[in-house]
């Protein structure tokens, strides 16, 4: 048994990287620190694709890890409009070969930000975002704002690592000396622990932040007595709390990317952020998901320009969320081929992009079988990153933390497949070339 | 007067996958001196790949142009999949017989598009000139700009005969819009010049707006909580309230007009 310290957790945005594991036999056997429970219970493992397979008659039939590759770069290299989509749950050094190969068959190239936070990062391009690391929060925060956001069910660690109950060096005294509002629709288990909660009305989120914008201005005379069904009473409390923090920090997650005025709203809410800057010091972060979703903007921006929902079909970039986004593409049933990295649309994309999936070739490259498993037509099975394989990923404060490998696998890493689908491309194209 | 006839093949858009066509490169100013066969040749993006205009199209020349203003294109077929239409267009006419894929009228400088039923989003964006008419519904992000610009149409009038969907001329700095049915949520968001025109009911109108004037004939649903009521105006014999707004982007700045009922 060999126990492995400062171990990185590879499941949500929080990148945890205090885990402390035990290893026996090349398996993790336990986790003795560190990890929420679903973190845990992703470095325990569970069941896997085992063979690399293709779709023959309806039924997938195990295959070596070359045909599978040689037929993934046959359909790629052949497609008029292919879109390549995942890529947050995988690391960086993978990313970056999924751009060169989208560049080199002129895909669309876009991410899980896609139906995430991506309207985060179109507001971000908008307006700026005056941020901050988890690191600063944890040691300065005594104002922490958690809107559309319900950590305590889905970033288990975030307020404990980061955020509210965090100790740090001018927040030695943890939770006792800050302040926790909660902006939500319903009561989540985080709005319970909250000193403010305002309960908002469904898709109201925009008027509430112009509202506390105008506050914050000064022209609180113009504020009706009641916005988006919070009290002007409420406004003016949450204000004066806002004015009196030394540091103050927004965190928001999908209750208020995806409702209402959406990408709009976070440009508000980072115009709120704005608006508290002429009182206080003031902060806003999204509440990243996967483990690299941010890391997957960063790579996709330092190679395209662009964050996500790009199209290369002309030999340029050309990014246009809502027109070049995975979901878009697949209603309208724009897409003759589509390849899925580290991420699940089976599960997670809207009915109709589904049936049209259904009717295409679909290549899959993924550790774990899931609803996508059903419908594709070559799975290519990969290594996990964070257990299996290293490379770097981005937390959600965009700090780049590298991922540890724990033990050895048979399976090729994701890097490896596409280096290895992007060099039978060549080939091919090299030949109808000649 | 020179007519030119584009009809989409059928077999572009019946199989599987509807692709879209971009034609930006068939304007009338970019085809006008051309013949027949020069036409033909035009290429377009279909996907990845590059084609020839005649390879897409049915094409058609009648008459001829003595200018870019006397060339006129009928667009024909199944246009719902074609992009780009009249983008980037500085003379000539447009007819599209159908509703229209994305970016109709885009960037257009002079001439005139007419759509001869539904425009999907970004028709007229950053339109700088000329004037496009949609004689059905426009989609989203109508008259706005492209993603990260800071500045939409700045010129130009565009007529809507049906509704128009979100972010009607975001960002807009100069022209005109008449929407005759109802909008979608904000119109006119971060509008800093122009005019918007709205014949039927509006959602949140004028946010973090800093000029240019909105009038919403309907109902308003969500009225922004940071405009200031300046005073009662009547407009065509109907009294409207004239508010200033946007108060969230400072005092200062907030020159924009909204008249609401």
């Amino acid at each position: 048994m060999v126990e492995i310290t400062d171990v990185v957790c590879s499941l949500c945005g929080c990148v945890c990287d205090d885990i402390v594991v035990e290893v026996e036999d090349n398996n993790v056997t336990k986790v003795k620190k560190g990890a929420c429970s679903v973190g845990k219970s992703k470095l325990m493992g569970h069941g896997r694709i085992e063979s690399p397979a293709i779709r023959e008659n309806g039924s997938l039939k195990d295959c070596s890890y070359d045909d599978a590759i040689k037929k993934a770069a046959e359909i790629l290299a052949a497609a008029r409009r292919p879109l390549l989509y995942g890529w947050s749950s995988t690391v960086c050094e993978a990313d970056k070969v999924g751009v060169e190969l989208a560049e080199e068959i002129g895909a669309v190239i876009d991410n899980t930000a896609s139906v995430c936070h991506g309207p985060s990062v179109l507001a971000i391009q908008d307006v700026g975002l005056p941020s901050c690391t988890l690191g600063e929060v944890k040691n300065r925060a005594d104002l922490v704002i958690y809107w559309g956001a319900n950590p305590a069910a889905a970033h288990a660690n975030h307020m404990k690592r980061y955020s509210y109950i965090s100790k740090g060096y001018w927040t030695a005294e943890g939770k006792k000396n800050k302040k926790l509002i909660v902006v939500d629709v319903r009561r989540t288990a985080t709005a319970k622990m909250a000193d403010v909660f305002l309960q908002i009305e469904q898709g109201k989120d925009y008027l509430v932040f112009s509202a506390l914008r105008a506050m914050l201005y000064g022209y609180e005379d113009v504020v009706p007595e009641v916005v988006g069904g919070v009290s002007k009473k409420d406004l003016l409390e949450t204000v004066r709390m806002m004015k009196e923090a030394k540091f103050g920090i927004i965190f928001f997650g999908m209750g208020v990317t995806h409702t209402g005025a959406r990408h709009n709203n976070i440009v508000n809410a980072i115009q709120t952020t704005r608006a508290a800057h002429t009182h206080t010091k003031f902060n806003i972060m999204p509440m990243r998901g996967h483990y690299n979703v941010a890391g997957i903007n960063q790579v996709c921006t330092w190679e395209t320009g662009y964050p996500f929902a790009v199209d290369l079909s002309r030999g340029y970039a050309w990014y246009n969320p809502g027109e070049h986004s995975a979901t878009d593409l697949l209603i309208r049933r724009e897409c003759d081929v589509a390849l899925f990295i580290a991420s699940d649309p089976g599960a997670h994309f809207p009915g109709e992009s589904i049936r049209h999936l259904a009717k295409i070739p679909v290549i899959q490259i993924d550790p774990f079988p899931n609803p996508t498993t059903e419908f594709a037509d070559v799975v290519i099975p990969a290594a996990i990153s964070g257990i299996e394989a290293e490379g770097n990923v981005y937390r959600m404060d965009n700090i780049p933390i590298r991922l540890r490998k724990l033990v050895d696998t048979e399976y090729m890493a994701d890097e490896e497949i596409l280096e290895r689908i992007l060099g039978e491309v060549r080939a091919i194209k090299e030949k109808e070339g000649e | 007067m020179q007519t030119i006839r584009l009809k989409l093949k059928e077999e572009i858009t019946s199989g599987i996958a509807k692709i879209p066509v971009e034609v930006d490169s068939l304007t009338p100013d970019k085809l006008f001196g051309k013949n027949e066969a020069e036409i033909k040749a035009v290429k377009v993006w279909w996907g990845n790949k590059e084609e020839n205009t005649g390879d897409l199209f049915d094409v058609s020349v009648e008459g001829e142009a003595a200018s870019a203003d006397e060339v006129k294109i009928v667009m024909e077929g199944d246009l719902s999949r074609v992009k780009h239409i009249g983008d980037g267009m500085k003379a000539g006419e447009i007819e599209a017989l159908g509703d229209v894929d994305m970016h109709c009228g885009a960037m257009m400088q002079g001439g005139r598009v007419t759509v001869k039923g539904n425009a999907d989003c970004w028709a007229g964006r950053e339109m700088r000139g000329g004037e496009l008419i949609i004689e059905g519904d426009a989609g989203d992000n109508l008259c706005a700009m492209y993603r990260g610009e800071m500045t939409g149409m700045t010129g130009g009038k565009v007529t809507v005969g049906g509704d128009a969907g979100e972010c009607v001329g975001q960002y807009m700095a100069g022209g005109e819009i008449l929407i005759k049915g109802n909008a979608g949520i904000l119109t006119g968001l971060n509008m800093k010049g122009g005019k918007i025109t709205i014949e039927g009911d509006a959602i949140m109108p004028g946010a973090d707006m800093t000029g240019g004037e909105i009038t919403v004939k309907g109902k308003v649903r969500d009225m922004m909580p940071s405009f200031k009521f300046v005073e009662t105006a009547t407009i065509e014999g109907e009294e409207y309230k004239k508010y200033l707004g946007d108060l969230a982007m400072m005092e200062k700045r907030a020159k924009g007009v909204l008249y609401v009922k």
